[in-house]
């Protein structure tokens, strides 16, 4: 208390240049100031860096507000954004990826590829213990990737990415061969993602809603705490000096603790910020963006996710657009770079190909293949023979008239749905009637599964240009019997395109996976299967009394091992 | 004896009732909006769940049997007190409710408290008191008609981003109490405060306050002591309804204030379908709501002595 006080009296100080620790002050107005400061800027109390410091400051707690809160710690359960975020704080991973793309030893110091691609063995750290006292093992390894696999586990993500694991073999405590089923090229690419972090065995072997209450791993911070719908509190692991080679220091992390808090409102988020309640917020509105550039006493850091950026992708097993030039068409006509630029203030830039600049084996060559052209869009849908009018302007063929129907969740972020809106005004002038159908997330995701749309928006966002084939290849079709569900949500079903991401899984060698996801990234532009909007970003605001956050290459998530506060 | 005891037993199967029909009724609209809680949980935006993780969950939560047996076992289940799992939680539903009922419960209390105040405050010194009336009754009505989430709104943006007074999110402390207080409050003073105006209006016409004042008592003792009393009765029944309101308000509210609480979860759960928790909060509503009702009819007889075994 007597130091928040404290503050606010600095702060008073510093707005009005005047020094406030003068000895003719009486001491009860001072303290009668700083009780009135308190209640009108509890704000000003966190913000105090300017007080220069180069050298990194050990201890305080960062304050760290997200937009979504994880439904499960453990992010082999499941497996969305927001676990990955918290994953990354407190897990470690096998191997380490870099900003190029390229695979460096973290937890396994290396490792040896089989010739037939199927297995690999690993080499540990002999020095690695578990926040529960368990060590790292080949044991613990087995585990891990037993445990993603496990149907009971219920992972989305990670058990989504090794799909191909067959099983572990322990040859020594610290050397472990994992085999696939199939050779998998991007394997060590999926196990630098947080998602498939290394966690305690021990801990593992709990049931696994016990296990997503408070998870255990190795990593820089270990979770203490966690208050459902208000924060998540992490403190510091003090035995650790096995961070990952991208990372600025060695050692322990510099901070004492992380508030992890859960703020879904977006303004609410920027409040907080503004307001010095929180330190740093992840998701910065769009709107707010600007504001944020312009105060003085905040910084922002961003970048795009790797992946499929978010797009939505049409499905063409039904009419309208089983019909490429009525695909083309559709693409052509959404001018999604306006959109952007007036739904996101300038802030963000369009994507154009499928897959996002930093994908590994990105090709930027697709980028204008389907820009905004409505007089081709026009010319197409004549070829298409959609040559009929309605009183309203939309196109007919057959006195039918040209729908589009867009299923929107209710959960999809307001910025989102303008977007869309804009790119029905645009298809419109072209002649589309887009149908936006708003309904709760449950309903739309089982119209998704009986192909009940014409557009279906989403992203994918992972660390690898295997992404093509989840959400392109005839394998992700869906099985039947489980409502449907599949991930290629255009229905493309093509053998050619299939052999191509199929045998770029085969070969380790990056100049032949480059030509082969090239390939690949030339037949989905061809077949104009999504309409490519933005890349899906980390966008954070920070306090100026924050440092050195990093972004984790991999995935782009906040890392906060190497931060350190001034205050 | 006898009498008291019948009441009681009425009472309990009443309450009974009420919590086998909320349960039913949730259990129903549940399963006749479409979606399925097993793709809600599994196929998230980023998701890539294989078709087995798929059926184990199912298997797991019981959604592979038919709707019948489902129901029977959820009933079984409630019966035995037992709330279930949450899906979307990975929680015990019990769990889930001890974390998320006190914040809910903590600004339930402190809007009705503050909605009594501020109604006290605007009709005891002002009935019948000309112009002070007048604009204190119009106030009242503005009070009653304004719309908590849209008031909620307006607070936060005057009060926690322009001026920065109070903090705009959490519930982290008192000071994060007040404005989502407030939005709850200002409404439900007024409709609490236009009820207790009318019933202290017709009180200051009964007879007993001509002879109250006959007896030489001043006016405000007359009105404090003998009036109110009177004005309360109403304003009593109107609360019961009002705590039941508060729970549906608090969903907007705490969402809007980003707060930790029951309402937040209510939604959070219908988008996901998930049953358990759902019912588990429901039917906590409905326990809330009966005991609140329990509460005012013990008020009534506090208050209102002559009402000791007349009232059915």
């Amino acid at each position: 208390m007597e130091l928040t006080i404290l503050r606010g009296a600095q702060a008073l100080g510093s707005l009005s240049m005047r020094p406030l620790h003068s000895p003719a002050l009486p001491r009860r107005a001072l303290w009668l100031a700083a009780a009135a400061l308190l209640l009108a800027t509890t704000g000003c109390r966190r913000h105090q860096s300017r007080t220069t410091a180069h050298e990194p400051v050990q201890g305080g707690t960062l304050i760290y507000a997200t937009d979504r809160e994880p439904i499960c710690l453990d992010p082999h359960v499941q497996g969305d954004m927001p676990q990955v975020f918290l994953a990354e704080q407190y897990l470690d991973s096998l191997v380490a990826m870099d900003r190029s793309g390229h695979i460096l030893p973290w937890l396994a110091t290396d490792w040896a590829v089989s010739d037939d691609g199927r297995t690999y063995t690993f080499h540990l750290r002999h020095d690695v213990t578990f926040t529960d006292g368990t060590p790292l093992t080949a044991e613990a390894v087995r585990a891990n990737l037993d445990h993603m696999v496990d149907p009971h586990t219920q992972s989305s993500t990670a058990g989504g990415y090794i799909k191909q694991y067959a099983g572990t073999d322990i040859i020594d405590t610290y050397t472990a061969a994992v085999h696939l089923k199939t050779p998998y090229a991007a394997f060590l690419e999926v196990l630098a993602q947080g998602f498939l972090g290394i966690e305690s065995p021990r801990a593992l072997a709990r049931p696994r809603d016990e296990n997503c209450q408070n998870p255990v791993g190795s990593g820089p911070f270990r979770i203490v705490r966690w208050d459902h719908q208000s924060q998540i509190v992490l403190a510091r692991n003090p035995a650790y000096h096995w961070g990952p080679p991208t990372a600025l220091h060695t050692g322990p992390a510099r901070l004492d603790g992380i508030e992890w808090r859960i703020i879904p409102e977006a303004s609410v988020r920027f409040a907080a910020l503004q307001a010095g309640e929180v330190d740093v917020i992840d998701s910065l509105p769009p709107e707010a963006e600007t504001p944020a550039q312009r105060n003085p006493d905040l910084w922002l850091l961003m970048a795009d996710r790797p992946g499929n950026p978010t797009n939505g992708t049409l499905n063409i097993k039904r009419a309208p657009f089983d019909d490429i030039r009525v695909r083309e068409a559709f693409i052509r006509s959404a001018d999604i770079d306006g959109a952007l630029a007036s739904v996101f203030f300038h802030h963000y830039r369009r994507a154009g190909s499928p897959l996002s600049p930093t994908t590994p084996f990105y090709s930027p060559a697709f980028e204008h293949h389907a820009d905004y052209d409505p007089d081709r869009a026009r010319a197409l849908l004549d070829q298409a023979g959609w040559t009929g009018r309605t009183e309203e302007g939309i196109r007919t063929r057959d006195g039918r008239p040209l729908v589009v129907h867009i299923p929107l969740k209710a959960s999809l972020s307001a910025a989102e749905r303008t977007l869309w809106e804009q790119v029905q005004a645009t298809a419109r002038a072209t002649g589309f009637d887009v149908r936006l159908e708003n309904g709760d997330d449950t309903t739309i995701l089982e119209r998704e599964g009986q192909w009940d749309y014409d557009v279906r928006i989403g992203y994918w966002n992972t660390s690898t240009a295997d992404v093509l084939r989840i959400v392109f290849s005839s394998a992700f079709l869906g099985a039947a019997g489980v409502g449907g569900h599949h991930q290629n949500e255009a229905g493309f079903s093509d053998p050619a395109f299939d052999r191509v991401v199929n045998d770029a899984l085969l070969t380790t060698d990056p100049d032949k996976r480059r030509a082969l996801y090239l390939q690949a990234q030339t037949i989905a532009a061809q077949n104009f299967l999504q309409i490519t909007t933005y890349p899906q970003s980390t966008r954070l605001a920070l306090s100026r009394a924050v440092h050195d956050v990093r972004l984790e290459p991999s995935l782009n998530v906040t890392s906060l091992y190497d931060s350190w506060v001034t205050r | 004896m006898t009498h008291l005891l019948r009441r009681a037993a009425w009472r309990l199967l009443g309450g009974i009732l009420v919590l086998l029909a909320a349960a039913s009724l949730t259990f129903a609209a549940l399963h006749l909006t479409p979606g399925d809680p097993v793709t809600a949980i599994l196929g998230g935006a980023s998701a890539n769940p294989t078709p087995e993780a798929i059926a184990a969950a199912r298997h797991e939560y019981g959604l592979d049997r038919p709707i019948a047996v489902q129901y029977a076992l959820y009933i079984a289940r409630i019966a035995r007190g037992d709330l279930g799992q949450s899906f979307s939680q990975h929680m015990p539903v019990i769990a889930v409710l001890r974390a998320q009922a006190p914040p809910t419960l903590a600004l339930m209390a402190s809007s009705l408290a503050v909605a009594w105040l501020l109604a006290l405050l605007s009709v005891v010194p002002t009935a019948r008191r000309g112009a002070a009336g007048a604009i204190a009754s119009t106030l009242e009505t503005v009070g009653a008609g304004l719309p908590q989430f849209w008031l909620g709104i307006l607070l936060l943006w005057g009060l926690a981003f322009e001026w920065r007074l109070l903090p705009p999110a959490g519930n982290h402390g008192l000071p994060a109490l007040v404005l989502p207080t407030l939005s709850l409050a200002i409404p439900l003073a007024g409709f609490i405060a236009q009820v207790m105006r009318e019933s202290f209006d017709l009180a200051l016409d009964q007879p007993f306050i001509l002879t109250a004042r006959a007896r030489g008592l001043g006016d405000g003792t007359v009105r404090l002591r003998h009036a109110l009393r009177h004005a309360l009765l109403p304003c009593v029944s109107l609360s019961t309804w009002a705590v039941g309101a508060l729970v549906g308000n608090a969903v907007a509210i705490e969402i809007i204030f980003s707060r930790q609480g029951l309402g937040r979860e209510l939604f959070l759960s219908v988008a996901t379908h998930d049953m358990p928790l759902v019912s588990g909060i429901v039917l906590f509503i409905a326990l809330t709501y009966i005991l609140a009702g329990l509460a005012a009819d013990t008020l009534y007889v506090l208050i209102d002595p002559r009402l000791k075994g007349t009232r059915p």
